[in-house]
């Protein structure tokens, strides 16, 4: 039995290993697109700074080209709801159009929430995203959740990426993950951040002092 | 003139004490300051000579006029008639004022455990963008204040991210 648990967890980090992403930043396993291709794009709405920052790189994006938008917000985050919807209107697609969606997932972990209390609320944020990053695309959808998943914090934006890598496990197509350390951020990166940077196809931060040599991250100037 | 001063959801009393102290209203006064708005946040602080009622209080205190106010949902409004804001050391709350090209004084909270936001403040003020005080440091800080020197904030550049990410899914 034990002998048998061992092989299992070897294996399983066997194969979490070859799914890795490079340890150079550049994209290797993408297919090229042609110019009118479309790309689906699914971002993470962290609230406060969080989502106004995501929302400021999405809205540096081609909405003809990168469509349809999925926008995850964690439950009771109605003011991140408006201010994307805000954005869609300002460039101009109504909702009704099915150009963008909103899915709600249950926060990971509260703020003052107590560290004892977090596994629950974890785990069921956990699979609220499993279900709509794996479970519903290929169950009834037949689609991808996204081809593109933005990422810049905080919490639950880890439990989105674990989801990704469920999927990845599994030899299913997956979004490429890019993960923008918030413009806050300017000598030590956030706990996101760190749990998240061997994961993520590219990490993406805005203030130099944060570039490790030899390390994944990325400094391509201020982009919020 | 306006200024405006703004703590955002945090609870910074120091910040709002100093706002409404003799000694930084009269530095305004000198500036040519005639307005004050003051957004206190969650602050359950009593200030002499200031009466509690409700969400908004007006007065008239040493030539200028004050309103303060707990909290709205958007500052912005306020942001944009006013001609210098100060501000706790939320990054939101910087990016926005930096943005609209408002002379911006940031007080971090000193009691915050994580100084992340101090770091981005005095980054920026080591760049010139805006200026970093104490709270008990704040009249001579606005005294001592050459809007004419802040250098100007860059505007987003949309194409470097767009870039990146045409590169990363494949465009080429």
């Amino acid at each position: 039995m034990l002998v048998l648990l061992i092989v299992i967890t070897v294996l399983v980090a066997l194969r979490i290993y070859t799914i890795l992403p490079d340890s150079r930043s550049r994209p290797s396993r993408v297919r090229k697109k042609t110019k009118t291709d479309k790309c689906s794009i699914a971002v993470f709405l962290g609230s406060g700074g969080h989502t106004a920052e995501a929302l400021t790189l999405v809205s540096a994006l081609d909405f003809q080209r990168y469509t349809p938008r999925t926008y995850v917000v964690s439950e009771g985050d109605i003011l991140s709801t408006r201010k994307a919807a805000e954005l869609e209107k300002s460039k101009c697609c109504d909702k009704a159009e099915g150009r963008y969606r909103v899915l709600v997932v249950p926060r990971a972990r509260r703020v003052h929430q107590h560290l004892l209390t977090t596994p629950p609320t974890a785990l069921l944020s956990l699979l609220s995203s499993i279900y709509h990053v794996v479970i519903e695309p290929l169950m009834f959808k037949k689609t991808v959740f996204a081809d593109l998943l933005l990422l810049n914090g905080p919490g639950t934006c880890v439990v989105l990426c674990i989801a990704v890598y469920a999927n990845k496990f599994f030899g299913l197509p997956t979004p490429r993950i890019i993960y923008v350390e918030s413009f806050a951020r300017v000598k030590r990166l956030s706990l996101s951040g760190r749990l998240l940077k061997p994961f993520v196809d590219r990490f993406i931060v805005q203030w130099p002092e944060l570039l490790q040599p030899g390390g994944r991250e990325e400094y391509h100037g201020w982009l919020v | 003139m306006i200024a405006f001063v703004t703590v955002g959801s945090t609870t910074f009393d120091p910040l709002v004490e100093a706002a409404v102290s003799d000694e930084f209203l009269e530095a305004l006064l000198d500036k040519g300051f005639k307005r004050l708005i003051v957004q206190r946040g969650r602050s359950d602080l009593k200030l002499k000579g200031i009466p509690e009622s409700g969400n908004s209080v007006t007065l008239h205190r040493r030539g200028i006029d004050i309103e303060l106010w707990k909290y709205k949902p958007s500052l912005r409004t306020e942001m944009e008639m006013s001609n210098l804001v100060i501000s706790h050391a939320g990054s939101g709350t910087i990016i926005e004022a930096l943005r609209l090209h408002k002379p911006l004084i940031v007080v971090p909270n000193p009691t915050l455990l994580d100084d992340h936001q101090q770091e981005l403040a005095q980054a920026l003020d080591g760049l010139g963008y805006l200026k970093t005080s104490t709270a008990s440091d704040l009249a001579r800080t606005l005294s001592t204040f050459d809007t004419e020197k802040i250098v100007t904030f860059p505007p987003i550049d949309g194409s470097r991210f767009a870039r990146l990410v045409d590169e990363e899914v494949g465009y080429q």
